[in-house]
């Protein structure tokens, strides 16, 4: 995993229903990407956020997943370790054909959505 | 080439471990190129492979040098950008350490400090990634 200890960190995973789960996560704050985005300021870049929700997709189906498309993306506010400490994902891996999956997602914490995503993953031929 | 390597952090406000542009290569009218050679030490690779974060970043960041270039142009500080969204975005394969990675991004419409702009990746004359996407900046 390319983020999983280090942008972020799991502490609480439950499986709601058969396709869906919740994960709540910590967002560390020594994370190397803090120095460059941006020095002085730091800001959870909106993509480590898509990636984070890719290696949790990849936990639920228990396979490396690449992501082929995203359909839809929505950053509606800026998070970072210090805005945010802790959020939830919720996630819904739903597959569609063999090997591939649509995932939607939300990044929230009790008061703020700061993450809408729609997209199309598969199972990594390695 | 306008401008490369370390040059380009005075068109962008990222800075290393996560700088993913390396080039500017041309900028005409509302159409400017870019380009990333992928290296092995790059935060976004992983198995020899850049990931698709980091191909995302790479246009966001394409998009962020050709605002702050045009800035630069006019005598303006160099904005902060983000990404305020990602749509109809599709990878088509993970490029290699070692691949040369040339974007091209096309400004569109700019409403309400949010410019819509798309993105064109390619790796020879092979299309790795496109998409479109919303950048916020910052005032």
């Amino acid at each position: 995993m390319l983020l999983e200890n280090k942008f972020y960190r799991i502490i609480k995973e439950e499986k709601t229903e058969s396709d869906s789960s919740v994960y709540e996560l910590e967002l560390l704050p020594e994370c190397d990407v803090y120095r460059g985005h941006f020095p002085g300021k730091p800001v959870s870049p909106g993509v480590c956020e898509i990636e984070t929700v890719k290696e949790l997709a990849m936990r639920v189906v228990g396979h490396r997943l690449f992501i082929t498309t995203v359909n839809q993306c929505r950053f509606r506010a800026v998070a970072s370790p210090l805005v945010c400490p802790k959020v939830k994902v919720l996630l819904e891996v739903a597959p569609v054909s063999e090997g591939s999956y649509k995932v939607i997602a939300s990044m929230a914490d009790a008061e703020i959505v700061y993450m809408e995503f729609k997209g199309e993953m598969k199972e990594c031929i390695v | 080439m306008l401008y490369r390597g370390e040059e380009i952090e005075r068109l962008i406000p990222q800075r290393a471990p996560i700088m993913m542009v390396d080039a500017f290569i041309d900028a005409k009218g509302e159409v400017a190129q870019t380009g990333l050679e992928v290296l092995a030490s790059n935060f976004f690779c992983e198995d020899g492979c850049l990931t698709e974060p980091g191909i995302i970043e790479h246009i966001a960041q394409s998009a962020s040098a050709f605002a702050g270039y045009k800035a630069l142009c006019q005598d303006l500080p160099v904005p902060i950008g983000y990404i305020g969204e990602v749509k109809k975005c599709h990878i088509y394969r993970l490029p290699k350490v070692g691949d040369n990675l040339k974007t091209t991004i096309t400004m569109g419409a700019e409403v309400n400090r949010v410019t819509i702009l798309t993105g064109v990746t390619r790796v020879g004359e092979e299309t790795v990634a496109d998409t479109s996407m919303k950048i916020f900046i910052e005032e």
